[in-house]
């Protein structure tokens, strides 16, 4: 249940303004450990603001939603809806220029499957990747801790989908709405639209179903007012109601205010990120390979030192007690 | 009277050595031979007191006084039935009760004192307690079984003592053989004095003698402490503590905050019909438990939960 999980207690925010300081404060500590001996100039020549990245993640946004849909074999809408909200946390703390986009959003997707029951092996699940599926699989595995340990491993997430079950079979029984099923189309539009926005960090799914309800209402040309003030809030406290008529409205002004990210910008940045982002998480680059062999090595070298220690220990005791023997035996010399 | 005697026949045990008295239900005493002759058909009556009796319930007295004797019987025909252990009562006042009823009937069926009455009180007794008597016939049964054990173990032991006590006769036989062997070849080849070497080999027979003397007390403390007692063994468990237990557990309906309008309950689903919008659950489904009520009803509690929700400032863990 929402009210007693962590998404609600972690992860579901005020307002725009938290998201946009929580961003605002991974970049930050991101420029200022990387750029440390940089002028304010060179920096912002080098490295992406907050609002460079928050574009970017739009972009890749899109492409988190078009390599859900492209999956084969296709997933339930649980797992897109899961793996959206484990990549927009994961870059509430995170800086884009820190770890590449494209490698966590499939490590996202991947790890919804997991958590959504959506039962896959990793080499299906790199069947729908182009390019080098070893090097994929092994991105995925490696990120996939990294991710859970940046979400807190809060990993239930609660979606939109099965209110919408739920407040439609409401509807069916104590509305008089005539075939509800004419909704269907218009839900889904703005449930997937909600995604490439920010409001599931801002309210509570079953909210997010009844905007999703009422927009869908509004498009065939009925009202459901009447069924929402009275039938099921019923007769509700005066307080709560302009509450919730706010959220609905600011959850579809949000969904409206959506726009593409302009295609020359996202290259330029792209071209920027390149060259700026940590090449310590970069799988390409040297430092990346030889953190990897290192830690490889470490594994080796831990069973070798521990022999190394143990023989010089013996060595230590023998000398120790050739020592003493020469003491106690004075007179044989 | 120290002779024992048949009361019939009238032979003592000084005339007759392998004479043996036995003794009925009714207490009194007959020689083997008496019973042999008036028991031929295999009934009879007491030559005493005409009670008609059986042979086959003829046995040997084991005590001078035949009243005693005849107490034995009667205490072992009784106790069969009244074997409650002082484990069956709660309080040691209701065994103690117990206890001196039993001891009032044995009297009474020994000295002919309302034979009647207290036969009925034995029948009653046993159809009142038909299903705890057979109870504690079992368990009397794995007593016996236990002693049985420990004969075993007895038996056992006697063996292996038995064995050692031959290889060691064997082994002191080769030794001595040894000994001899060694005194007829130093005899033969030394060029010490005789006498000398008689003695020496005397005195290390003699030190020999005192070892072994020494070594099989030794064995038989061993032995005398090494039998293990199946009934001690069993006495070394601690006594289970009775735990005082405390008020009973009551299920309490865990409670989940809402945050939003109540959702219908179980029976809402059918009364309101809810469950009619559900696509109801297949044969398949229901082999596993699944009802289409129970993801009805989470859908509409998951619709209600959280409707209310207003962020705020003062709750935010970031």
């Amino acid at each position: 249940m929402f009210p007693v999980s962590t998404q609600k207690k972690y992860w579901t925010f005020v307002d725009e303004t938290d998201l946009i300081r929580l961003r605002q404060e991974a970049n930050r500590k991101f420029v200022l450990k990387h750029g440390a001996n940089m002028t304010e100039e060179q920096r912002k020549q080098t490295f992406l603001s907050a609002a460079d990245e928050r574009l970017l993640l739009r972009q890749y946004e899109l492409q988190l939603r078009d390599f859900c849909r492209r999956f084969n074999p296709p997933m339930p809408r649980s797992v897109i809806g899961t793996a959206f909200h484990y990549f927009k946390r994961f870059y509430l703390h995170n800086s884009v220029m820190d770890y590449h986009p494209k490698e966590i959003l499939v490590t996202c997707v991947y790890l919804a499957c997991k958590v959504e029951e959506f039962n896959i092996s990793i080499q299906q699940f790199v069947a729908n990747i182009k390019g080098d599926r070893e090097k994929a699989s092994d991105i995925i595995l490696n990120d996939e801790l990294l991710l859970m340990q940046q979400l807190n491993f809060h990993l239930t997430v609660h979606n939109p989908y099965r209110p919408v079950t739920g407040l439609l079979v409401d509807i069916k029984t104590r509305c008089s709405l005539k075939d509800p099923d004419r909704l269907l189309p218009g839900i889904e539009e703005l449930l997937e639209r909600t995604f490439l926005t920010d409001a599931c960090l801002l309210y509570a799914p079953s909210q997010i179903a009844l905007a999703a309800i009422l927009h869908a209402a509004s498009k065939i040309q009925e009202n459901l007012d009447s069924y929402v003030t009275e039938t099921l809030f019923g007769r509700p406290s005066i307080d709560i109601l302009p509450n919730i008529i706010e959220a609905v409205r600011k959850i579809r002004s949000l969904v409206r205010s959506i726009e593409n990210p302009p295609r020359e910008m996202v290259r330029q940045l792209e071209k920027k990120l390149e060259k700026c982002r940590n090449q310590e998480n970069n799988p390409d680059s040297e430092i990346y390979k030889q953190r990897m062999q290192d830690m490889l090595d470490e594994e080796d070298e831990r069973s070798s030192e521990t022999y190394a220690r143990l023989a010089r220990e013996q060595a230590n005791d023998e000398e120790r007690l050739l020592g003493i023997s020469k003491v106690l035996s004075p007179s044989a010399s | 009277m120290d002779e024992q005697a048949c009361p019939r026949c009238k032979t003592t045990k000084y005339r007759n050595p392998s004479l043996k008295l036995m003794v009925n239900i009714c207490g009194h005493a007959l020689c083997e031979s008496c019973v042999d002759l008036l028991f031929l058909k295999g009934s009879g009556s007491c030559p005493e007191c005409n009670v008609p009796l059986r042979r086959s319930n003829f046995r040997v007295q084991l005590f001078e006084d035949s009243m005693v004797e005849k107490e034995v019987d009667i205490r072992k025909r009784v106790l069969r039935d009244f074997n409650k252990k002082e484990e069956d009562f709660s309080t040691l006042r209701e065994y103690n009760d117990y206890l001196e009823e039993v001891e009032t009937i044995v009297y009474n069926l020994t000295n002919n004192v309302d034979v009647i009455a207290t036969n009925k009180t034995i029948e009653q007794y046993k159809k009142e307690n038909k299903d705890l008597i057979l109870k504690n016939k079992s368990k009397i049964g794995r007593e016996e079984m236990e002693l049985e054990e420990l004969l075993e173990e007895e038996k056992q032991q006697d063996e292996i003592r038995k064995r050692e006590l031959v290889r060691f006769e064997q082994e002191e036989k080769k030794k001595k053989v040894r000994v001899k062997e060694a005194l007829i070849d130093e005899l033969m080849f030394s060029n010490a004095d005789a006498k000398n070497i008689l003695e020496t080999f005397a005195n290390s027979v003699q030190t020999t003698k005192e070892e072994v003397k020494v070594v099989p007390a030794i064995r038989a403390t061993q032995f005398s402490t090494g039998i293990k007692f199946g009934r001690q063994r069993q006495q070394n468990f601690l006594p289970v503590p009775k735990i005082e237990e405390g008020p009973l557990y009551v299920y309490e309906a865990p409670r989940q905050p809402t945050d939003g309008p109540l959702p219908p309950t179980w029976e809402d689903l059918e009364v309101k019909g809810y469950i009619n919008h559900m696509e109801s659950e297949k044969d398949e489904h229901r082999a596993g438990g699944y009802r289409s009520n129970i993801s009805c009803l989470r859908a509409l509690q998951e619709a209600l939960a959280g409707l209310y929700h207003v962020s705020d400032r003062t709750e935010l863990v970031s």
